[in-house]
């Protein structure tokens, strides 16, 4: 017993308060979510009572066209996250496989160019698509189309440094005795490699779709109609400078946003630390 | 980060090629590769063309050579690996890398807010405030229509004088009370030569309001409204063979200065607005380390982006490792612990970074809430820099918990056991096997996570807006601003939107985030994989 309380005591000791670190906030999120009042003010660290106001404000208010904004979210990521993986795929495909000249520069370029954070360009995106706007303005600024068109060019980058390293991890024999059999590096890639990669293309699209829920800034320059917003944008000009009035449907609203996502992160979790890990590991 | 996310079992793909060769053989394969690539096309000509017709010829040409090398790659068969990465390649130039380009031009503009439009539109701007009203500051009534010649006009009546006149850009044409037909206010309605618009149909188009209707001598009449003319004169005259502004006035000469303004040649601080966005080299940059106004806060942004990026790491990954050492055993519960610990980093970070702002809140915020205290988190320096550091605390663990676990996990337990053999202590291995090994993984991802904070822009913004800062005193720069968020403020934020300047920060902070981003991938040592 005593053995047992010093090898492990210390460490349920540490879990635990890791464990309510971590769950501080959501418990919070989540208590003020059922509270009647909707204010950012709390009673009590205990529940009281259980009301499903905040939730019903958030699907009858017309301030809060959270139904829309929900809506705008799904197509903006899901349009970038399918698009940047079949597009993705391709380049990667041929980086890795693929003989032409200038390879070797291309992949320093493109190794250079996924480190560079899409953030520090803002300003040039702006202007730039202020001026497609001008002869174009259904892509342009303030679209969904170009904001669509911008994270998937910002996509491209991480996508087909991930993606190649996965086909890099392919056995070339394959390639070779596809190649053998007559087929052409169109149909290689159609029936070898499209096949093996179904379930990474599934992945690295989920990433991205991830990744894209949650990008704010340039959804915020961009988005600028009410209807237009995404979710991200929507919940944050909704809480801006008034915390302690929309607390409430804010809460709710916050999480009914993420339930989706945590699942795609929880069920995709070893692929993802599979991700972060293996370039080091390997190395 | 470069690497495999999987390594799947491989089926047998191959007795399927003879089958589905349809799909990319024959007349099937070609007859959708052409709708595609027409439909496509027919969408980029429209896009040229309308772009030629605003003059963006930049990006027309940029759309031009898109579809020739469309159509180019996907027509001829010696393009292959062209075929594959086209797609891609393109949305690069088009979204990453032109736009990298552009910030290195920009940054070399004088591009800000009086600065932001072409010389041509600054000119034509700068003529329509260059008027000013006659002594008297007379005025008409009047009606708006067209000449026999079809050109617009308007027809004036200075009704107590009985004076009345058609007037066009280029003619005036005085008429007789006699010649008019007048209205109960004794304003003329109908004249000869004159075919008056009815005012439902003005409302759409401008273009008559914009026009210097003659009068006399040097003075015009301008439409102020639907049926009022006023009495002006030019004050400002652009003269084009040596491109400058006279005041018809004073005889004041505005030269360009070639920076994006016309001043006056006698008195540098007499400035025609607005200004015209104009290469000005490297003036931004010698803003950037000269100017006290803006190196000033500028310094102080650097060492807090710094500081920030570097206690974020150094905490973060202080609390991971603790958590990966403890769960690094089997016990009881730790899948239970392993996946409420990942929680954070799952839940989409805007949100919980916008609940953590809410619970930082001074009057109502659980925070004080719970410490009992009344601390007004984000007005005060310190308190603001401490609670970003703690949300990312929040925000960051787990991440470098899942990655210390999986180097641990990585680390051969041979080794470990070799050493306890040997005699060793846990707290020998520890410090001279595990920590070191550890370390060596998991650098270049200390590194790449630094990177990343340098440039945490959603978590500065989002939770205390780069504040607390002296709104009043004119600070853009806060105590909690990052490198990043403060060129955000520049760019878009303050009264003044200087995107020249902001540009500038910006190549700078790119050569930062590269040199440590090359370091930590030379530590990586995936540069060798080129070799």
């Amino acid at each position: 017993m005593k053995k047992w309380l010093r090898n492990n005591l210390w460490r349920h000791a540490v879990s635990l308060f890791m464990c309510a670190f971590a769950l501080f906030p959501l418990y919070l999120v989540i208590l003020s979510s059922f509270s009647q009042t909707g204010s950012l003010q709390l009673t009590s660290f205990a529940p009281n009572g259980l009301s499903w106001r905040n939730y019903k404000l958030l699907f009858s208010s017309p301030a809060i066209p959270y139904l829309t904004w929900m809506k705008n979210s799904l197509v903006v990521a899901g349009t970038v996250a399918i698009v940047s993986v079949i597009v993705g795929a391709s380049s990667a495909f041929a980086f890795s496989r693929l003989k032409f000249k200038g390879k070797k520069l291309g992949i320093q370029l493109l190794l250079l160019v996924q480190m560079f954070p899409a953030i520090l360009a803002i300003a040039a995106v702006y202007v730039i698509m202020e001026r497609v706007y001008r002869f174009a303005p259904r892509i342009g600024l303030g679209t969904q189309a170009g904001l669509i068109l911008i994270y998937l060019g910002g996509a491209m980058g991480v996508n087909i440094w991930l993606l190649k390293g996965f086909v890099d991890s392919i056995p070339i024999e394959l390639d070779e005795a596809a190649k053998i059999d007559g087929a052409s590096p169109v149909q290689t890639y159609w029936l070898i490699f499209v096949p093996l990669a179904t379930p990474v293309l599934a992945v690295v699209a989920l990433m991205s779709f991830i990744g894209t829920f949650n990008e704010f800034i340039l959804a915020r320059l961009f988005l600028v109609d009410m209807s237009n917003r995404t979710i991200a944008v929507g919940l944050q000009a909704f809480i801006a400078g008034q915390y302690s009035r929309n607390w409430g449907p804010f809460a709710a609203g916050s999480i009914l946003a993420s339930i989706p996502i945590v699942i795609i992160f929880l069920s995709l979790q070893k692929y993802i630390i599979g991700g972060l890990t293996a370039g080091s590991v390997k190395g | 980060m470069g690497g495999t996310v999987s390594r799947p079992h491989f089926p047998h793909t191959f007795g399927l090629v003879p089958t589905v060769n349809i799909v990319f053989k024959g007349k099937f394969a070609l007859i959708t590769k052409l709708i595609l690539l027409s439909g496509l096309s027919a969408i980029l000509v429209l896009l040229i063309e309308s772009a030629f017709a605003k003059k963006e010829y930049a990006i027309a040409l940029f759309l031009a050579l898109s579809l020739v090398a469309l159509c180019y790659t996907y027509l001829s068969a010696r393009t292959v690996p062209m075929k594959f990465f086209l797609p891609g390649l393109l949305l690069l130039f088009a979204f990453v890398i032109a736009p990298i380009v552009y910030t290195v031009v920009m940054s070399n503009f004088n591009y800000k807010t009086g600065n932001i439009i072409s010389k041509q539109e600054a000119i034509t701007q700068i003529k329509g405030l260059g008027v000013e009203p006659d002594a008297n500051g007379t005025t008409f009534d009047i009606i708006v229509g067209r000449a026999s010649t079809g050109e617009y006009a308007i027809l004036a009546s200075d009704t107590p004088n009985h004076v009345y006149f058609i007037s066009t850009a280029t003619k005036k044409t005085d008429l007789l009370p006699s010649q008019v037909t007048l209205n109960a206010d004794g304003v003329a309605i109908a004249a000869p030569n004159f075919t008056p618009i009815p005012e439902a149909q003005l409302a759409g188009h401008e273009d008559y309001s914009k026009i210097n209707y003659s009068y006399q001598n040097n003075y015009f009449i301008s439409v102020q409204g639907i049926n009022v003319g006023a009495v002006f004169r030019q004050s400002l005259r652009y003269n084009p063979s040596n491109d400058t502004f006279e005041n018809l006035i004073n005889g004041k000469i505005y030269k360009d200065n070639g920076r994006g303004n016309y001043v006056n040649v006698n008195a540098s601080d007499d400035v025609l607005q607005p200004g015209w966005r104009a290469p000005n080299w490297f003036a931004n940059y010698e803003k950037l380390f000269n100017d006290r106004q803006v190196r000033g806060p500028l310094i102080r942004v650097f060492i807090w982006t710094v500081s920030f990026a570097f206690l974020t790491v150094l905490t973060s990954f202080a609390f991971g490792l603790l958590l990966a050492l403890t769960l690094n055993k089997p016990m009881r519960g730790r899948r239970i612990y392993r996946g409420v610990l990942v929680l954070p980093y799952a839940i989409p970070s805007v949100m919980s970074i916008l609940i953590w702002g809410g619970m930082f809140d001074t009057e109502f915020g659980a925070i004080n809430h719970l410490l009992g205290t009344h601390i007004a988190w984000f007005q005060n320096a310190s308190f603001a820099r401490t609670a970003v550091i703690l949300v990312n605390l929040w925000l960051a663990f787990p991440y470098f918990y899942l990655i210390s676990s999986g180097a641990l996990q990585a680390i051969p337990s041979e080794l470990l056991e070799a050493a306890a053999i040997d005699g060793a202590n846990p707290r020998q291995i520890f410090k001279k096997i595990t920590l070191p090994l550890l370390m060596q993984i998991l650098t270049p991802l200390l590194i790449a996570s630094f990177a990343f904070n340098f440039n945490n822009f959603n978590l500065i913004y989002l939770l205390t807006g780069g504040g607390p800062k002296d709104l009043l005193g004119g600070q853009i720069a806060g105590a909690t601003d990052i490198l990043i968020s403060y060129t955000y403020q520049i760019a878009f934020g303050s009264n003044t939107q200087d995107l020249g300047l902001a540009s500038s920060i910006s190549v700078i902070i790119f050569f930062i985030v590269a040199g440590i981003s090359l370091y930590g991938l030379r530590k990586s040592k995936v540069l060798e994989t080129f070799g």
